[in-house]
């Protein structure tokens, strides 16, 4: 009796009958004002960038504005001290496996969290959220303390484990973000054509929220390659991570290679983002 | 090979105690167009995902060709499910989507190819394989969710909805469609609908439920003609409800405000009677000066009139103060009464449905 | 490990992360497994690499053991974090006012014994006083730097430093977290009023330094002195006379009323299982050649009277004990005391 027609909505309303019409110049001015003040944001954003760029190619061991030449010397530097080179190795090397653990255990329990009708489900969220809360040298501090009651000493295994746990909010943030607009219908259309639970996670889950735990992956990867408070505690003699050795470095040598390590940094931090982005594809097809 | 499916006293209570299927008891037959056809909220959709497996029963057991599949996890099941709004697979192709089935059943590769090939076709889809769903009309994507679920060749297709989102044209045509596949292929076809006309128009039979309840299973001519309780017959078309009290061993209704209804011969029950008239089995004349014969005859004021093209549906006003729906189809000769004419309704005492509360 | 990284395979994964404790990473010197290790902290920088190249190697085969150095800071919280029967360190080097912290947490033990550390003889008094807990193996003069292109004439008194002619080029330090500005802070005292503690002339004569550059690093002061951006500054001798034979237009200003010591002090700590090889690495670094080696490569005086430098080091550094007489030492543990306060005050002086 009743056609869908009827249930269909209304088309919106024409937007132009919304919109307030000013006279065209004030309408100019605003256009500008809004260009000037994303210029001015994109400014403040970059600058910090731009002095350190600066100071890593001027020659003089200084910060010196304006900047008397541009010269390699401390990118050389760099590179040729097994200090930084080691450091740099080994801060990658904590990056990586701190990625791979935190994306397991961020993306699991962000299932869990969204799919496991737990009891305590936003206590348990809160829990996993914490770390962000208390101050990163706290947590340092307290797993340095924890480690030497348990007499295990400061091995590398502690050192991810701690970036683990600072980095894991991040994966489990943007993982529920993705699952909360997951149509769940999909995973029962997976299982209805003959696809096991697992089968399903792999062929259809996973790929539909790839573009989330991915996101976390890269913040997890950056926020272990950057991270000092966690690691001051945590890092062993001989095995320093890149941040920590700087920070030592400064206390002794200001010096442009402090520049060239954390242009470095910057670089390497944009490789393996693009790197990632490109193998396992951070580009969203998924209308979620 | 199709399946027959028997449904034994199956109930869904959800936590805090939502009785969401209550008892519900069916078979529906090899082959069969069968529909669930009931109001948002009647335990439609959770009697067929129950089928379908992802949702256990709390009570009563389903059997597919006599075995007992009520514990048997979805994905070991073997029935096609085409869902409300497709749930195709966003990150795959159309031929992706459509071999997914085999994919998991392990046929090898160019058996897939042949079979995705076929079942494209069968739903008029050729050339869009490697288009995303996302690229997809619509209807396209109706398609490709029909192709995904009979590739596979199930034992039972179920539907939920699955023409809901169709604007009205491309619905019919796609009802037309779905039931000559049916056919082709001899499905048992088991299709939740909220739309008694798509239900009417496509199924062998119908089960109308309401409140997680069956009120009646038929066929479509008998849910119409001869709806067995009040929610029926109200939920199907429209038609006209009176109550009334029956005297013992009498042949008619008292429905009250002067009216007199005849009752069928075979008519069944005492006391408090609800019986049913369609308007379309009411004639409608120019007022006779006569008196009318009481029973099969009232006399009334027109209140409203309503132009439909192949008929017209009056509202009437009859003396004692009761409103009736009449419809009369459009013969194209006869001039339309207009609001205000006085006018004579007849029916016969065979047309009365007695109904169960 | 850059290599292992390409081909990391689940299974990889798993195992390396439950071997990465046992040291993956290879130690630049061959070392038995089975040798005993000496825990001990040290400074990065140039200390830092001849020690790492020259001085831990060779002390390594010849006590035959493993020198495990943490150069990476804060080493107090990390001590004061381990148990005391097992402390994370057998040696602790650290600047003096740490060590007196250390000291009275009983972190670290008081005094070194000379029966067991026999080069403790040949120190020059101010090594072993009772201002030092454990031995100073070295110290730095904390006076003056300045700019010697600027004609700010011959400046030979600390009071030079609040002439109103250095205003906007004048460097100090954020004392709550530098020894020199703490040191320097001890100084304002003697300076201008009765003596090292008198703090309230030493507030006052800080308030009157403004308007002061003030860093918390002394690298980054060293770099502002060759900049030009400070022109006279409050720094270590090692500070100006690391960049010799550059050509730098800078130089160290010794002043009249005396210089304040720097000490790099060495202690042991009472849990060391190890307080032998603790012992021998304590005496090994008063060993006149190691005293040497060190001294002429990062500019420190050696505490031991024995050593005989270069003569162009020795015309620049403590060498004599006429010139150690010069050495004011600052009384950490009266300071320490009165750091919670001391530190309110500055911060409000130099907030404002």
């Amino acid at each position: 009796m009743q056609t869908s027609a009827s249930h269909s909505p209304s088309l919106p309303a024409a937007p132009q009958a919304a919109s307030v019409r000013m006279p065209g110049p004030i309408r100019h001015y605003g256009r500008y004002l809004y260009l000037a003040i994303n210029i001015a944001i994109i400014i403040f954003l970059l600058a910090p960038i731009a002095i350190v760029v600066v100071f890593a190619l001027n020659p003089t061991p200084f910060i010196q504005f304006p900047p008397v030449g541009v010269s390699l010397r401390w990118f050389e530097k760099f590179f040729a001290s097994r200090d930084f080179m080691h450091a740099l190795g080994f801060s990658l090397e904590v990056a990586v496996l701190t990625t791979l653990s935190a994306t397991v255990l961020g993306a699991s329990a962000a299932l869990a969290l969204a799919r496991g009708n737990l009891p305590g489900t936003r206590l348990i969220v809160a829990t996993m959220l914490s770390p962000l809360m208390l101050p990163a040298i706290l947590t340092g501090l307290a797993l340095f303390q924890t480690y030497v009651l348990l007499d295990v000493g400061r091995p590398t295994w502690g050192l991810v484990a701690g970036h683990t746990l600072v980095t894991l909010p991040y994966v489990v943030r943007t993982t529920l973000a993705v699952l909360h607009n997951f149509d769940t219908r999909l995973e029962e259309a997976a299982q209805n054509l003959g696809a096991s639970p697992v089968r399903t996670f792999f062929e259809v889950t996973l790929p539909l929220i790839k573009p989330g735990v991915l996101a976390g992956a890269i913040f997890a990867f950056i926020v272990s390659f950057d991270q000092f408070p966690v690691s001051l505690f945590l890092v062993s003699p001989g095995n320093e991570t890149l941040p920590v050795t700087l920070f030592n470095y400064l206390k002794f040598d200001l010096d442009g290679t402090i520049g060239a390590a954390s242009v470095v940094s910057i670089v390497l931090a944009f490789v393996v983002v693009i790197g990632l982005d490109r193998t396992v594809g951070l580009r969203s097809y998924v209308k979620l | 090979m199709s399946a027959s499916i028997e449904i034994a006293g199956v109930s869904k209570v959800y936590d805090g105690g939502v009785r969401a299927v209550d008892a519900v008891a069916m078979d529906i037959r090899q082959g069969e167009f069968f529909s669930l056809l009931g109001p948002s909220g009647c335990g439609k959709t959770t009697t067929l995902r129950m089928i379908a497996g992802f949702e256990t029963p709390s009570a009563g057991a389903i059997r597919v060709d006599g075995a007992d599949i009520t514990h048997v996890p979805a994905h070991k099941r073997d029935m096609g499910m085409v869902f409300q709004n497709y749930a195709l697979f966003p990150h795959r192709t159309v031929a992706e989507n459509v071999a997914f089935g085999l994919r998991m059943r392990g046929l090898d590769k160019a058996t897939i190819a042949t079979k995705v090939k076929a079942a494209l076709a069968m739903v008029e889809l050729s050339g869009l394989e490697d288009r995303r769903p996302a690229q997809l009309s619509g209807g396209q994507q109706q398609r490709v969710a029909l192709a995904r679920a009979i590739v596979i060749a199930p034992r039972v297709l179920l539907c939920d909805e699955p023409l809901g989102a169709l604007d009205k044209k491309l619905r019919q045509q796609m009802q037309f469609e779905l039931k000559q596949l049916q056919k082709k292929l001899g499905l048992t076809l088991v299709f939740v609908t909220h739309d008694q006309e798509e239900a009417l128009a496509m199924s062998d039979r119908i089960a109308v439920m309401n409140g997680g309840r069956v009120e009646q299973v038929g066929t479509p001519t008998e849910i119409y003609n001869q709806p067995t309780t009040r929610f029926v017959a109200d939920f199907i078309g429209d038609t006209n409800i009176f109550r009334g009290e029956r005297a013992a061993a009498g042949q008619s209704l008292d429905v009250g405000k002067g009216l007199i209804l005849a009752l069928p011969t075979e008519a069944q029950g005492t006391g408090v009677l609800s019986v049913a008239l369609r308007p379309e089995k009411i004639r409608l004349i120019p007022r006779a000066d006569a008196a009318t014969p009481a029973g099969t005859s009232a006399h009334g004021i027109v209140e409203n009139t309503n132009f439909l093209g192949g008929a017209v549906l009056y509202r009437i006003t009859l003396e004692g103060g009761h409103r009736v729906l009449v419809q009369q189809p459009n013969a194209g000769t006869s001039r339309l009464f207009v609001p205000g004419n006085g006018v004579t309704l007849q029916w016969t005492p065979a047309d009365l449905v007695v109904l169960k509360d | 490990m850059m290599k292992a990284l390409g081909s990391l395979s689940r299974r990889r994964f798993l195992t390396a992360s439950a071997s990465l404790g046992i040291g993956t990473i290879a130690a630049p010197y061959v070392a038995r497994a089975d040798d005993p290790t000496l825990r001990i902290t040290g400074w990065g920088g140039k200390w830092g690499e001849i020690m790492k190249a020259e001085i831990g190697p060779a002390f390594e085969s010849e006590f035959k053991c493993k020198l495990q150095t943490d150069s990476a800071f804060p080493y107090l919280p990390k001590l004061q974090a381990s148990s005391r029967s097992a402390p994370i360190y057998d040696v602790l080097h650290t600047n003096s006012n740490e060590q007196w912290a250390a000291a009275e947490m009983g972190l670290v033990e008081p005094k070194i014994d000379p029966k067991l550390v026999p080069n403790l003889a040949d120190v020059y008094p101010y090594a072993i006083s009772d201002k030092i807990v454990g031995v100073s193996i070295f110290t730095s003069a904390i006076g003056l730097g300045m700019r010697t292109d600027k004609g700010y004439g011959n400046v030979t008194s600390w009071k030079e430093l609040w002439d109103a002619k250095y205003n906007g080029v004048r460097g100090g330090y954020v004392i709550p977290v530098n020894s020199l500005g703490q040191a320097f802070l001890m100084m304002c005292g003697t300076l201008f009023g009765k003596g090292q503690t008198d703090l309230d002339a030493a507030y006052t004569a800080l308030e009157k330094l403004k308007p002061i550059k003030i860093v918390d690093f002394t690298g980054a002061m060293e770099k502002m002195l060759l900049s030009g951006e400070v022109g006279l500054c409050v720094i270590h001798d090692s500070g100006i006379y690391r960049y010799d034979g550059q050509n730098q237009p800078t130089d160290f200003v010794s002043p009249s009323e005396g210089v304040l010591s720097l000490e790099q002090v060495l202690t042991i700590t009472p849990g060391s299982k190890m307080k032998e090889l603790a012992n021998a690495y304590v005496n090994y670094m008063l060993r006149p050649e190691v005293q040497k080696r060190l001294a002429e490569t990062v500019w420190y005086s050696p505490a031991n009277k024995k050593v005989k430098l270069d003569a162009k080091y020795d015309a620049k550094l403590l060498t004599t004990p006429e010139k150690v007489s010069k050495l004011i030492q600052v009384d950490w543990k009266w300071y320490n005391e009165r750091k919670d306060e001391i530190d309110q005050r500055v911060n409000r002086i130099f907030r404002a």
